[in-house]
């Protein structure tokens, strides 16, 4: 069986929407997960809040960052399907990085304000805003792309 | 765009239709469309060469330039 980019981007497909469903899997389990990584989390980070308190914090975060995930992944699942429909360099694929990108720098933030319970989570939160920023540097290619197409689109 | 395209004048001093024109210069006649109505962003030199050579003129008798 040969690899193509049309397997590949079928493979991407399959692996947005099962990490989609992962989100809404672990969206029932947000409390227990809470509970469990602040009683069983036997190593521990510096914090400036009590540990004792994190309970609620996490619980908010975790919802705050699965809603997150789930409409990045629901901007990448618009972005693939408007690829496979041979639609790459349009402002519409621009916008859904621009989101992408903005999401990520949200769910960094949430995280980074969490890391005052648990300081993991600020490193954390760093990466995530990194990611974003590269995301919005990815954007400003893209959006330079759709213009280079337009122009040569209407280069008769 | 300070540059205005005066195709369609030309067209109709040689008395040619689009669908002809596009033909004889190998385009498509959504692209001479977007040709004569002003919404190209450049020209080929390939495809001005052919369009002077079938309208029998010069690129200035199509191309303009007025100041805005």
């Amino acid at each position: 069986m040969m690899w193509n980019k049309d397997k590949s981007l079928i493979l991407s497909r399959i692996l947005t929407i099962t990490a989609a469903g992962v989100c809404i899997f672990i969206a029932f389990f947000i409390p227990t997960i809470s509970e469990w990584y602040k009683y069983e989390m036997a190593f521990e980070a510096t914090s400036i809040f009590d540990r004792s308190t994190m309970f609620l914090p996490m619980c908010i975060t975790m919802y705050v960052c699965d809603a997150l995930a789930l409409a990045a992944l629901w901007n990448l699942h618009l972005l693939l399907r408007n690829i496979s429909r041979d639609q790459v360099f349009i402002p519409r694929n621009t916008s859904c990085l621009r989101r992408i990108s903005w999401i990520c720098m949200a769910a960094g933030a949430v995280l980074m304000i969490f890391g005052l319970w648990s300081s993991i989570f600020a490193f954390i939160g760093m990466a995530a805003v990194m990611f974003g920023l590269i995301m919005r540097v990815l954007k400003n290619v893209f959006e330079k792309a759709v213009e280079i197409k337009s122009e040569n689109d209407f280069t008769i | 765009m300070p540059i205005v395209v005066n195709l369609d004048v030309m067209m109709a001093k040689r008395k040619i239709s689009s669908q002809e024109l596009a033909e004889r210069v190998g385009i498509t006649t959504a692209n001479l469309s977007i040709l004569k109505t002003g919404k190209a962003k450049a020209v080929r030199f390939s495809t001005l060469e052919k369009i002077c050579d079938e309208l029998d003129c010069q690129p200035g008798d199509i191309l303009e330039f007025r100041k805005e």
